[in-house]
């Protein structure tokens, strides 16, 4: 068992728990069955732009 | 009184040399100030009835756009709704406290992309800069994480220095689990923090709003406010089944907490966001159909006074005739 060690393996592996957790709802969602597959993933879009500011001076925008 | 107000905007175009002060008269003060205006006789309705139309036009779009934003609020309040069961289990376990004394806070402010929405950006970022006020002190620390662009254009004007990260475009899709939870994902790894402080306006009614703050501990606080005691520690009542330790538990629990406490703070405040500029896009129009129906008056008058005019001259002329 992964979670018997010091970290679990998602950890070790610069996971935090939401993206570890957001993994495992997407494996979920890919289980479904057409149309509500599609649908389903359709709904999880994902799009902002960071960007990280260092000493009141915005440094390159990224995605 | 009317008639004179309009003879001198009438004039006012026409020899803009002789009177350039009252040019910058607001429409209200017109009619304070009566004089009669010598050799003017027929007057330009024009630049009223432009002026009707312009109105009349900004009266159309505010409605449409309160149409929509109210169409919009009853989508998302369902939603906003929902998602407050998923961060009342959190407070049930681990309670809120605002009050926690640490070094390292981080103040999430959450805002709008788009404006004409009234004051609840303002508020938000008003309550961040108190919540940065009451955090600061020697050998403490806070720093501004940023959502949406009406807070950034606020804070970047004084807090430049504090701003650690800005996200924008975040409402470009329908709001969803996954995009705030790869937000906060991007935030955890992006800041280090002993408290993160949520700044958002939660959802009441349609004409309310409540600024809201949330705090999110960090797992070694959470540890050491646990052994103080209070609600915090009753946490060593509860049994972690499987391999893993207290502090790990902690830590996933934290960090599935913040990106739970983001996705409705999100929700909520775009909800609040909808409901405040319906009711601004309300109170717009309504003040653009008063300005109409004073301009209409006003037209209406004047046109009646020339009429009148022309008519008195056409038979006082033919009564001299006869005479």
């Amino acid at each position: 068992m992964a979670s018997n060690a010091a970290v679990p393996f998602w950890r070790s592996a610069g996971m935090t728990y939401i993206t570890y957790s957001n993994l495992c709802a997407n494996l979920v969602r890919q289980c479904l069955k057409e149309p509500y597959k599609s649908e389903a993933l359709n709904r999880e879009k994902v799009h902002f732009s960071v960007s990280q500011w260092v000493d009141g001076k915005p440094q390159k925008p990224s995605n | 009184m009317a008639m004179a107000a309009l003879r001198r905007e009438g004039r006012r175009f026409a020899v803009p040399l002789i009177s350039p002060l009252r040019s910058s008269l607001a429409p209200s003060e017109y009619e304070t100030m009566e004089q009669a205006v010598s050799g003017a006789r027929s007057i330009s309705t024009q630049i009223v009835r432009n002026r009707m139309k312009s109105v009349r036009n900004i009266q159309k779009i505010t409605k449409a756009m309160k149409m929509v934003a109210a169409s919009k609020l009853r989508a998302i309040q369902t939603r906003a709704e929902k998602s407050r069961g998923l961060w009342q289990p959190f407070t049930a376990l681990l309670g809120d406290t605002p009050s926690v004394d640490v070094k390292k806070n981080v103040i999430v402010t959450v805002s709008s992309d788009k404006g004409l929405c009234g004051g609840i950006n303002s508020t938000s970022v008003k309550i961040s800069r108190g919540l940065y006020k009451v955090n600061s002190g020697p050998e403490k620390e806070s720093k501004y994480v940023i959502l949406g662009e009406k807070a950034k254009a606020q804070l970047v004007r004084d807090s430049k220095k504090d701003i650690q990260l800005i996200i924008t475009e975040w409402q470009k899709n329908p709001l969803n689990y996954t995009q705030v939870a790869v937000l906060a994902d991007d935030i955890l790894k992006n800041v280090e923090y002993d408290a993160l402080r949520i700044v958002f306006n939660k959802f009441q009614s349609v004409v309310s709003f409540l600024p809201t703050t949330t705090t999110v501990l960090s797992p070694e606080v959470v540890e050491r406010e646990a052994e103080a005691g209070g609600k915090l520690g009753e946490l060593d009542s509860y049994e972690i089944e499987g391999g893993e330790t207290k502090s790990e538990v902690l830590q996933n629990l934290t960090e599935f907490q913040f990106s739970c406490v983001m996705f409705n703070a999100v929700l909520e405040n775009a909800c609040s966001e909808q409901g405040a500029r319906m009711s601004a896009m309300d109170s717009s129009s309504r003040n653009a159909g008063d300005m109409l129906d004073r301009l209409t008056l006003t037209y209406n008058r004047t046109r009646q006074a020339s009429i009148t005019t022309e008519l008195i001259e056409i038979i006082s002329g033919a009564s001299a005739l006869q005479g």
